[in-house]
């Protein structure tokens, strides 16, 4: 197979967007084509194919095809393009399809574009859009949410490890802190742990969303838009940056009804998408120097370090209060301030992940930087984890 | 009375709810209906304050709960402000979400008192 790897990164500013969603998107895509070294002029880009990540530019945005539209926009044409919807994992399925379409051959550079217009909704609508990739018959008409399930699994995982919602308020302190230092990170404040865990006033600063899950321990509603330039390494191409290799690629499902799984806290979507990046990157959890994990909820960030190898069954919530998943411990996790604090809008952020890790390896994720930096993991969280994907990044030679 | 169904398995007999296409077990994708209902038991819960476009409440609690009779887990809507995970609850069924034209059944559980 042909070795990929990015050599162009985009991100506009995570929040609100006040424009069209095709301009959202064409933002973070001149980015990383100019960051690549690529001429925009028509017919000198040379980029063979597009792939628009976005979960709701036909729901919402109701714009249909929407990546022949991108294309056309940005000048890209005739390449070929598809638009890739995968939930909120569509961000990294996009990345796993440009990575497939240049080791098969069928194209040497590929553009992926993941973006996400969330704001445009009121908060009612954007809950019942989200709330959309639950079963469509078990789930979705019980007005059952991803915050519901991520409830639910909070409970259960307190009730078996003893978790308590401070331990969940201290990931979050850490990515809001993270995000500090990301120009492009939806909320930048960091909140007092004191504030929304033991102040008197702290049922009112850090309300219940879905009990025990309160406002600091799950994502905003964002807009946002990121963008990769993606090459085969072996066709002589020069661009402005050196390439970071795409090292593995891992993809699972699991049940789409949460309800049917034997083990009610088993991500096994998870864990199966890690085992097959580390397989194919040839790698273990010890070679991962940072990491940006799926944390639309903090419980998340916590079992998915768990599943990922970096740490024990139930030991997650207690490396993190150790401070080993902080910029400078041993298994950094969401320098970018992750979905908490960066912001989650859902078909841009597997995309942007990548965007992170790539700033990481290349050494220029100011005030955030993961000292000596080399190889990274990326994990991407559909539904209540019935579809993951999870990629590892390197400038490490292939070994 | 509105009832709703669990799928057994016409080959191998395994139970399932909602219905597949086919059994996860065995591969067949013959199925009987056999009507779901009983004593269940909570596993899990939520107090849910931020409801999707459509539910007129402030607040809607779910659960998880595990059939005693088939073993089936199920999430449900609960008719009880402070649900605990063990309790005891009637798996009755109601309309989960009213929509113009159209409801949609689903269980409602009720908490047997102790
Ligand atoms: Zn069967």
């Amino acid at each position: 197979m042909r070795e990929v790897g990015i050599v162009g990164v985009g991100h506009t500013k995570f929040g609100r967007w006040n424009g069209s969603f095709l301009d959202q998107a064409a933002t973070a895509a001149v980015e990383a084509l100019r960051d690549a070294g690529v001429d925009l002029a028509a017919g000198k880009a040379h980029i063979d194919q597009v792939f628009l990540a976005s979960m709701g530019v036909g729901q919402v945005n109701k714009i249909s095809g929407a990546a022949s539209a991108l294309v056309d926009t940005i000048n890209l044409r005739p390449a070929m393009a598809e638009t890739v919807e995968n939930g909120p994992a569509s961000g990294a399925s996009a990345v796993k399809l440009a990575y497939m379409a240049i080791a098969s051959g069928m194209a040497d550079t590929v553009l992926v574009v993941g973006a996400e217009q969330m704001r445009i909704l009121t908060g009612w609508e954007s809950t019942d859009f989200v709330a959309t990739m639950s079963h469509p018959d078990a789930e979705y008409p019980y007005g059952l949410t991803l915050p519901s399930f991520a409830g639910m699994f909070t409970r259960l995982y307190m009730e078996k490890y003893g978790l308590t919602e401070t331990d969940l308020a201290i990931v979050s302190v850490k990515n809001h802190e993270n995000a500090m230092h990301n120009p492009c990170a939806h909320i930048r404040l960091v909140p007092s742990l004191h504030a929304i865990t033991e102040d008197e006033d702290a049922d009112v600063i850090n309300p219940y969303v879905a009990d025990p899950i309160r406002v600091y321990s799950t994502c905003p509603m964002s807009d946002g838009a990121a963008a990769l330039v993606l090459t085969a390494l072996d066709t002589g191409r020069e661009f402005a940056h050196k390439p970071v290799r795409i090292a593995g690629i891992g993809q699972a499902t699991d049940t789409h009804v949460v309800a049917e799984r034997p083990d009610p806290l088993d991500l096994f979507a998870v864990r199966e998408s890690a085992r097959k990046a580390y397989e194919m990157a040839g790698m273990g959890p010890e070679d991962i120097d940072v990491a940006e994990l799926h944390d639309a909820f903090q419980i998340l960030e916590i079992v998915e370090s768990e599943e990922v190898g970096f740490f024990p069954r139930g030991e997650g919530a207690k490396a993190a209060r150790e401070g080993r998943t902080r910029v400078d411990g041993d298994k950094p996790i969401n320098t970018s301030g992750g979905l908490k604090a960066k912001g989650h809008p859902v078909g841009a952020t597997g995309v942007s992940q990548v965007v992170e890790i790539v700033r990481q390896l290349r050494g220029e994720a100011e005030g955030r930087q993961v000292k000596d930096a080399q190889t990274g993991l990326t994990t991407n969280f559909g539904g209540f984890g019935n579809n993951v994907v999870s990629i590892i990044l390197t400038t490490k030679e292939e070994g | 009375m509105m009832e709703l169904y669990a799928y057994r398995c016409d080959a191998c007999g395994e139970l399932h709810h909602p219905r597949h296409f086919v059994c996860r077990k065995c591969g067949n994708t013959e199925f009987t209906e056999e009507v779901l209902n009983g004593k269940v038991r909570v596993l899990s819960w939520t107090k849910v304050y931020n409801l999707p476009e459509g539910y007129m409440q402030p607040y809607l609690c779910f659960a998880i709960v595990k059939f005693e009779d088939s073993g089936l887990i199920v999430s449900v809507q609960i008719n009880d402000d402070k649900p605990y995970i063990g309790q005891e609850a009637d798996a009755a069924v109601g309309v989960v979400k009213e929509a113009i034209g159209k409801d949609f059944y689903g269980f409602i559980v009720e908490p047997i008192a102790v």
